[in-house]
């Protein structure tokens, strides 16, 4: 079977594997950056050693998350010169210029602070310190800015013209500002925040359901809840103007998410179809299950749809996505994970209010706490699948409607991208299981409880404690 | 208008060359260590050379990311024809990268350390060894066609000349390495690597004056800059200048300075830079495709320009800050 690979697909295999895999480690960094600020806020404000131990124990997930996350942003930033450079030349000028932004903007900030907010509790002062941890964060979703920004323009490319095989900026600002970056940077930092925050839960209620450190993991657990009852429906909003862009802008990605075979008149009222086996061969549904008339409300909040919709056999083969089982469900995976995050978090809100959320809650009902242990993978599977269904479903295309993917890689020795095609899986495996290892003994250990914060700190606290005393 | 198509390719060449440079010099000082922490004698003083590295390996790592992103925007034909060209080793280079920084996280965690030093070491050996290469098959030149697209072979890397230049900056880092650790480490461990330091110097030395003398073998463009009387001033005090550097290295080293060593030798590796940058200017991908053939758009390079001039002070800044912040002997916590 290998013999009949062909370079593009290995290119794409390669870059689709090493894409997956980075994925998993920029969304703690992003999202749990901005828990640690809140954490660090708290305890500058309260100086309750408490807060203190939350954001070093955090933090001890953050930095084994964070190595892995740097070293494997690495081959995602080289592919583009070594197995895209047909792309590189294209539209360098505008994608290789933003990507240099996020290096000097977003990426250096983050790593030029995290030493300080790792290591630096003796070394600076607090405000410095407290600095640091803003900045760790502030970098961290510059770069969701600057890499969805890069991203969305492959989607939407806009602020210039295509000639000579290359893709002539005239507006940066409009490039950068493309149709598709405010929605999908909104859409993807809120993602990062979610799953941060559904981690934390997850982690709690294990701890919580095993009664260990219960002070501890229900303060933890309550603040991931508050901040996720700000996120998740924000969230599923976010999602929704996401699908609305891409029936505006990407016609053909609609149709293969939805698995739309025949064209839909303005004014009809299609159904929205729940499950089905897309066949491609004949261009329909095997079978499927759907709700009559449902899918102009979903879209557009109205009876009829107010656009016609084509559907994927109006476009000639060689112009719209394939595997469009993959695309349906995909989509499907990441509005039900959305949704049910949100129903598990407005449920634990209820027992919150009605005064039943207590540390005792999770060894009581465990069914409760397992609910919320996995509502942390599902947060990763989440992205992964939105992630699959916006970059998938941009195909054929690398700059859509401009550059074919098939144009866009390098032609290479096919030994030469599978030995690296190989290696690369074989790495990631090994990495994730001894990442999920390592994370797994920090959560098993525990928090210190009984660390006491910076000498300088502790004396700042005395004071304050006996003048308020006073 | 005529004036910015010189300038501005000028200009990018300069900031690359200026990313390279901190880079090599940064993380060559988190590689030597990180080569040098195979030989340590126990585990406690390894840990103290890995926490010498904690709070800067990463930004120091992100040089080469910017510089990476910087050549992508401001010369988007070189980034895909030398990236390819030397697709072996970049991934290697990668490969020894995420070694590194992965074994330093999981061996903080670890109880059994010994497989997360191996592959700490490993890695950075790796990931010297590589850079070495690239380096050394860029110098001695990229065939491409009139379009500047790569022709050579996938195999192009791997050459006499190329493995010379990867021994060489192995000893290098190796070099840079250890008088890091004189620096921020004291007793034992800091006469440990005075020797290390020596011994470096002695095998980097001699690599350079291989280099230095098969250069002009290795490619006619290398021997007509080489032996151009424009540049001819440029190539006599630039190794008489090396020399007076290498000597007040040895001293340094025999009169067990601290701060200073780590001084000759960041010069030392400015001083190679500066020859290297002269002997290749103003070809981007050498031998023969310049710059200005290379470049983005001038107008790209001016909005490129306008954001990352004005960062780049910012970055230095705070990176020295966290130097600042860290200054003094690591001790084993």
């Amino acid at each position: 079977m290998l013999a009949t690979l062909d370079v593009v697909t290995l290119s794409r295999l390669q870059f689709a594997l090493t894409a997956i895999f980075h994925m998993l480690w920029p969304v703690l960094s992003t999202g749990l950056a901005i828990y640690l600020v809140v954490l660090e806020a708290i305890w500058l404000r309260t100086r309750n050693p408490l807060y203190y131990r939350q954001a070093r124990f955090w933090a001890k997930l953050y930095v084994l998350n964070f190595g892995i996350g740097v070293a494997s942003g690495l081959p995602m930033e080289f592919q583009f010169g070594t197995n895209w450079a047909p792309l590189s030349e294209f539209a360098g000028d505008f994608f290789g210029s933003v990507l240099g932004f996020e290096g000097a903007m977003a990426f250096m900030l983050e790593a030029g602070f995290l030493g300080i907010m790792l290591f630096g509790w003796q070394k600076v002062p607090p405000v410095i310190h407290f600095l640091s941890t803003v900045m760790v964060a502030f970098g961290a979703n510059l770069s969701v800015f600057w890499i969805l920004s890069a991203n969305s323009w492959l989607q939407t490319p806009s602020g210039g013209t295509f000639s000579e095989g290359h893709f002539h900026v005239q507006n940066y600002f409009a490039a950068i500002n493309n149709p598709f970056m405010v929605r999908s940077v909104i859409h993807m930092a809120l993602a990062t925040v979610e799953t941060s925050m559904l981690v934390v839960a997850a982690i709690s209620a294990w701890s919580l359901m095993r009664q260990k450190a219960p002070e501890f993991f229900l303060f933890s657990f309550k603040l991931a809840l508050v901040i996720l009852l700000a996120v998740a429906p924000l969230q599923i909003l976010a999602g929704h103007e996401s699908a609305v862009q891409v029936a505006e802008h990407q016609p053909t990605k609609l149709a293969a998410i939805e698995a739309l075979w025949d064209d839909q008149a303005a004014g009809s009222s299609p159904a929205w179809t729940v499950l089905a086996s897309p066949d491609e061969a004949s261009g329909s549904n095997r079978w499927s299950l759907s709700v009559p008339g449902a899918f102009s409300w979903i879209l557009e909040t109205r009876p009829q749809l107010s656009q016609p919709l084509r559907g994927l056999n109006s476009w000639p083969a060689d112009q719209r996505p394939h595997m469009v089982g993959l695309l349906f469900y995909a989509f499907r995976v990441m509005v039900a994970i959305g949704l049910a995050a949100a129903a598990l978090m407005a449920l634990s809100l209820l027992l919150w209010w009605r005064g039943g959320l207590s540390a005792a809650s999770f060894a009581q009902w465990p069914w409760f706490s397992w609910a919320w242990i996995l509502s942390a993978p599902a947060g990763y599977l989440a992205i992964e699948s939105g992630w699959v269904v916006r970059c998938v479903g941009r195909q054929p295309w690398t700059v859509y409607g401009q550059l074919r993917t098939a144009d866009a890689a390098s032609v290479l020795p096919v030994g030469e991208v599978l030995t690296s095609l190989s290696v690369f899986a074989v790495l990631y495996t090994v990495l994730l299981v001894f990442a999920l290892y390592f994370g797994s003994r920090i959560i098993a250990k525990g928090p210190n409880l009984t660390l006491e914060p910076p000498a300088g700190l502790a004396t700042a606290v005395i004071l304050s404690d006996a003048s308020e005393s006073a | 208008m005529e004036f910015l198509e010189w300038f501005m390719p000028t200009v990018w060449f300069v900031i690359l060359a200026l990313f390279l440079l901190l880079y090599v010099i940064l993380d060559g000082f988190d590689l030597g260590v990180g080569i040098l922490s195979l030989t340590s004698p126990s585990e406690s003083q390894r840990t103290i050379l890995m926490t010498s590295l904690g709070n800067v390996w990463d930004a120091n790592e992100t040089w080469l990311v910017l510089m990476g992103g910087a050549l992508f925007g401001a010369f988007p034909l070189a980034y895909g024809t030398i990236l390819k060209a030397l697709y072996g080793p970049i991934y290697l280079m990668i490969l020894g990268l995420i070694l590194r920084a992965v074994a330093f996280e999981f061996r903080e965690n670890a109880i059994n350390k010994r497989p997360w030093n191996l592959m700490f070491g490993i890695g950075s050996v790796l990931a010297a060894g590589s850079q070495g290469i690239c380096l050394g098959t860029v110098l001695s030149g990229i065939p491409t066609d009139a379009a500047g697209h790569f022709t050579g072979s996938a195999w192009i890397w791997v050459n006499p000349s190329s493995l010379v230049v990867a021994l060489t900056l192995i000893q290098g880092y190796v070099l840079i390495g250890s008088t890091y650790l004189i620096l921020k480490t004291s007793g034992e461990l800091q006469r440990l690597h005075v020797r290390t330091a020596r011994l470096a110097a002695a095998t980097t030395l001699g690599g350079a004056l291989l280099i230095t003398f098969t250069a002009p073998f290795a490619s006619e463009a290398l021997r007509q800059r080489l032996f151009d009387p424009a540049f001819l001033p440029f190539f006599v005090v630039l190794p008489l200048l090396g020399v007076a550097l290498i000597v007040q290295l040895f001293r340094s080293l025999a009169m067990q300075q601290e701060v200073w060593p780590f001084v000759y030798t960041v010069l030392l590796f400015i001083l190679s830079f500066a020859g290297l940058g002269v002997m290749v200017f103003p070809a981007v991908i050498p031998p023969s495709v310049t710059i200005f053939q290379a470049s983005s758009s001038v107008s790209s390079m001016v909005f490129m320009l306008t954001f990352i001039g004005v960062l780049i002070p910012i970055m230095l800044i705070y990176n020295i800050y966290n130097y600042i912040a860290f200054r003094g002997k690591v001790s084993a916590e």
